[in-house]
Order: structure tokens, then C-alpha cells, then sequence
């Protein structure tokens, strides 16, 4: 098991700041997703940490930094690249060659191309490989030293949803060995069923870190919808006695920071009818659109920014 | 280091130019080798070894055996050298090769000892076949592979190994392999050449042209060259040693640069 504790990140390019000041951990035994808008330095992030690239902070595995692990992919496994491999170099090889490097026997090449699914193309040339099998071979790399921790970036990218189930269930199970995960990716509703912690950066600085349910319940999307026949009562009531309250364009209330049962006693001593009254709880996209609206690299046309 | 090596003996054997490259080289360089000495017995069983225009013993034994001054296997399996680090950055293969060996030190030297073995290897091999088919055609008339035609192949086993690591060092310099590919060749026979007319053309330069001979790719060609008659190590012409030490320095200073540049800049 081992913990990753990366602080005070940094790396300017040309003197545009990528990454500020970034602090995080990953947990053991869990699957901790890495998000945040194109742009905001995920792949700077990831680079730092495995000390590809020069720049501010250290990154710490287990206490050590990656440059200190000796056999490092027994340690540490990672996929950064859509297709990391020479197109002509056959997939066998190209695991061959990496556990050379780190002194993992051949029979653990075949057992992860077949754990993958690619022991029949084991001896095929990757150029033929489709995105998603790009995708399964980078994968298989990063898991041939059996490490206890991973770090993957847009693993999902190029897998059919056959394919981003697997890659789920995969990391769920990977992490449920208590080895620490940590997956960047755009695909927010994949995200919301495989994490259990996030780390959200926006313009290369840190926006929120922690359990999943606590990013998504700081929502100003998580409301009381309250429908009624007598909206203006309920309104003068509620902001009487301190709440938040908005009219949606169906007409009904929207409460902030409150709970169904306050919103019905609430009516039921003014005397007001109520014909609806749920929670609506925001999803991952919602909150992750709200905290990092203005750190997009672009603002879509015509599409409605959700207000911070 | 062991680990590195190991990744490195994997990764060159494993990649489908290495091997067109190597092929490529031995059938050149003994092609070209058996065209010569086929045409010179041809030459001998005419007009004898005295015939009309003799060609010096030397001659023969260093075009049987090397096929020419500086020999083109050289620069083929330069190509080796340029694709070693030129696949790593074209293909993204470097940060794979990063995140399975952290040490770049180790990275950098084993792939210069394990290329620059592996042409040494080759050329060896192919200058030592070029030799025994130079043998077989023109033992009735000389011997090919006497003392001195030993120390042409070793000189060109050595020019190609440092041609090897310049072009190496060039190509992680530049990150660019087709860059790389073409200045292989274009600075020997074309920037070099350049440098020549302009110091033939312009006045002021005319009187300094003994510098020329300090032109990198020009002293490397001394290293093998058996025609030119040197009086000292560094005079004009350049002796073998000489062109070794121009040529290495060039290779080395390019390979220090190279060091530097890989441990410094981003993956």
C-alpha cells in the first residue's frame, strides 16, 4: 500500500503559470479521480509527479520520490500517453522490453497481455491496434510490475462503453487490493460511479480535494424543489425565516441550504398546500461545471454557464 | 545501469529497422567489396598487377576490404544511432522508457554503449566478410587482409562507432528524427562542402583554407584515408589521428551537449 503525497506542485511554461501550488494526496485503497476543465494541467500534474518534467513541489510514493524507486514499475504504474509503444515493435515485445528494465519475468508479460485481453494480438504490431487496444496495451504496461500504486492518464479514452465498464471495474477491484488510484478523465458520469475521492484543479491550481459525496453535497445545485399553489406565501415564509429562494421556470421553488422537513413545517404553520416538495441532488457534472466554471480554456457559445 | 542495459539489448533487437539497417549494411558493404575485387582480378588477369595503369596494392586491399573512403556501412548504420532516439520522441516511447527507468544517466549511456556495440559489431562483420571475398578473388595477386588493411577495418569500425554517437547526440539534441536523418548527410556532403566555396570564393577567407581541414566530417575522412602522405598529427593534411581527434571531439562535445540538454529539459 502506498500513500502519494504531492505538494506544492508547480511548472510555468514561457512564463504562463500551468501549474500553482498544486497539494494533494491519494489514499490506499482507493480509486481517487483526477478532473478538471482541457487546459487545467492534469498531464503537467501527472508529469510532475513522476518527474518527467522539471518544475516546483515533490511527489511522494510511500515517502520516497519517484526518481529514488529502484525497479519503479514494481512500485508505481502509469499510463500518460494514448499509445505509449512503437507502432512496429509487437505488443510481447514492447512489455518485454519494459520488464527487462525492471526485472519482471516474461511469464508476468503473458499473464498481463491475457489479463487484458490481448493474448491473442500478443504478437501482433501495434499500429493496427485500434484506440481502445492502444489503450489496453498502455494499461498492461502499467500493470506489469504489479505496483500498488497507478497513476492513468484519460485511461478510458478510445473504449467503447463495453470497454469503460471494464476499465471501472477493473480499477474498482485494483483499488479494493488496496492499491492507490489515481485517474484523470472527462467522462464525469464514469467518474461519479468509479471514484471515491476527487482532486478537481482549474487553471492549474487546486479548486477541491476530498470524498466525492462532499464535493457533490458543497453543490449550490443541491436544493429543495417545492411546488405549490400559493408560491408567493411560501416565498415571503421561507426568506422570513433565512432561506435562499428561487423560482424555476416551471414555477417552482427552489430552497438553498435547507432541508424537506424545514421546508414542510415551514408551510404547514403558514398554512400553505404544498403539492410537491423533494431533495434534487446535483450531479458530478453540476458541481464539477460550477467550481470550475471561468478556469475553462473556452467558454461553448449559445450553452448556459451554470452560476458559481 | 544493468537494468538500463537490459532495456536497451531488448529495445534494439526488437524493432524491425535495426535489423533492415544491419542487413542493409553488410550487403552494401560486401557488395560493394565483391564489385571491386571482381573488377580488379578482372583488371589483373588482363594487364597483370603491373599492367599499364597500376593500381596500388594499398588501394586494392582498402577498397576490398572497407569498400570506400569513409565507407557508406558507416553511415548506414549511423542511421541506428538516429532512430534510437529518434523513435523514443516521435512515437511519445519516452516517457514509457522514463517511467521504467528513472535514472536518465543510465538511460543515455546504456543506449550510446549498446548502439555504439552494436555497430561496432556489425562493422566489424561486414568489413571482415568484404575482406574474406577480397581473398577469394585476389589472393592468386596480393594479400587482402595483410597488417595494414586490419588497421583500415579498425579505423572504420572506429569512425563508424563515432559517426554513430554524433548522430545520436544530433538527434536527441534536436528531438527530431527526420532532421536528424537528413543533417547526417547534409552536413558532410553539403554544408562542409559549402564551407569550402565560401572560403574559395571570398577573398579574405582564401588564404586561411588550411583551417578547412579542421571541418569535422574532413578530419573524419582522414581517420580511414591511406592515400594522403600526413607529416605531423595536426598539419595539413590531417593525419589519422588527427581526424580521430577532431572527429571524436566533435562526437564528443556534441554528446556532452546532448547529456546535458536530457537531463535537464522536460520528457
Amino acid at each position: 500500500m502506498a500513500v502519494i503525497e504531492a505538494r506544492g506542485l508547480g511548472k510555468t511554461y514561457s512564463g504562463k503559470t500551468a501549474v500553482a501550488d498544486l497539494s494533494f494526496d491519494v489514499l490506499p485503497g482507493s480509486v481517487t479521480g483526477f478532473l478538471g476543465p482541457n487546459g487545467a494541467g492534469k498531464s503537467t500534474t501527472m508529469r510532475l509527479m513522476l518527474g518527467l518534467d522539471n518544475g516546483a513541489g515533490n511527489t511522494t510514493f510511500d515517502g520516497k520520490p519517484f526518481g529514488e524507486l529502484g525497479q519503479p514499475m514494481r512500485r508505481v504504474g502509469a499510463l500518460l500517453e494514448a499509445k505509449p509503444f512503437h507502432p512496429t515493435r509487437k505488443a510481447r515485445d514492447h512489455l518485454r522490453m519494459l520488464a527487462a528494465a525492471n526485472r519482471i519475468p516474461t511469464s508476468r508479460v503473458d499473464e498481463v497481455l491475457g489479463q487484458l485481453g490481448l493474448a491473442e494480438v500478443a504478437r501482433k504490431r501495434p499500429r493496427t491496434f485500434s484506440l481502445g487496444m492502444g489503450q489496453r496495451l498502455g494499461l498492461a504496461a502499467a500493470l506489469l510490475g504489479d505496483p500498488d500504486t497507478l497513476i492513468l492518464d484519460e485511461p478510458a479514452n478510445g473504449l467503447d462503453p463495453q470497454g469503460i465498464q471494464w476499465m471501472r471495474l477493473l480499477l474498482q477491484h485494483l483499488a479494493g487490493e488496496g492499491r492507490s488510484v489515481l485517474v484523470s478523465s472527462h467522462l464525469l458520469s464514469e467518474m461519479a460511479l468509479m471514484a471515491d475521492h476527487l482532486v478537481v484543479i482549474g487553471k492549474g491550481r487546486l479548486i477541491a480535494s476530498g470524498p466525492i459525496e462532499e464535493f457533490v453535497k458543497g453543490s449550490r445545485r443541491n436544493a429543495v424543489v417545492v411546488r405549490t399553489p400559493d408560491p408567493g406565501a411560501l416565498t415571503t415564509a421561507l426568506e422570513a425565516a433565512g432561506h435562499t429562494v428561487s423560482t424555476d421556470p416551471d414555477g417552482s421553488l427552489s430552497v438553498a441550504g435547507v432541508d424537506t422537513r424545514t421546508v414542510g413545517d415551514l408551510a404547514f404553520e403558514h398554512g400553505i398546500r404544498l403539492h410537491e416538495l423533494t431533495n434534487r441532488v446535483a450531479t458530478l457534472e453540476e458541481a464539477f461545471l460550477e467550481r470550475t466554471a471561468g478556469a475553462e480554456e473556452y467558454l461553448a457559445h449559445g450553452g448556459e454557464q451554470v452560476a458559481p | 545501469m544493468r537494468d538500463a542495459l537490459a532495456y536497451e539489448l531488448v529495445r534494439i533487437r526488437t524493432i524491425r529497422s535495426t535489423w533492415w539497417l544491419t542487413v542493409g549494411a553488410v550487403v552494401v558493404g560486401v557488395g560493394i567489396s565483391t564489385l571491386f575485387s571482381w573488377g580488379i582480378s578482372a583488371d589483373f588477369a588482363d594487364n597483370g598487377v603491373n599492367g599499364p595503369e597500376p593500381v596500388g596494392a594499398l588501394v586494392v586491399t582498402q577498397v576490398a576490404a572497407t569498400g570506400q573512403v569513409p565507407s557508406i556501412v558507416c553511415f548506414i548504420l549511423a542511421l541506428v544511432g538516429v532512430l534510437a532516439w529518434g523513435h523514443e520522441y516521435r512515437h511519445g516511447m519516452i516517457r514509457s522508457s522514463l517511467t521504467a527507468l528513472t535514472s536518465r544517466p543510465a538511460l543515455w549511456l546504456a543506449k550510446f554503449l549498446v548502439v555504439g556495440a552494436w555497430v561496432a559489431v556489425v562493422a566489424f562483420t561486414t568489413f571482415l566478410l568484404a575482406g574474406l571475398v577480397g581473398t577469394l578473388f585476389l589472393s592468386d595477386y596480393l594479400t587482402v587482409l595483410d597488417g595494414q588493411t586490419w588497421s583500415v577495418i579498425g579505423r572504420q569500425v572506429l569512425y563508424g562507432v563515432l559517426l554513430t554517437w554524433l548522430a545520436m547526440a544530433f538527434t536527441l539534441l534536436t528531438r527530431s528524427q527526420a532532421f536528424a536523418l537528413v543533417m547526417v548527410f547534409l552536413w558532410p556532403l553539403l554544408v562542409e562542402s559549402l564551407v569550402k566555396l565560401l572560403f574559395l570564393l571570398v577573398p579574405q577567407l582564401r588564404d586561411d583554407q588550411e583551417v578547412l581541414r579542421f571541418l569535422p566530417f574532413t578530419a573524419g575522412t582522414k581517420m580511414v584515408d591511406v592515400l594522403s602522405e600526413p607529416t605531423s598529427t595536426f598539419g595539413d593534411p590531417l593525419s589519422p589521428l588527427g581526424g580521430t581527434v577532431v572527429f571524436g571531439l566533435t562526437a564528443v562535445v556534441l554528446m556532452v551537449a546532448s547529456f546535458v540538454s536530457f537531463r535537464t529539459r522536460d520528457a
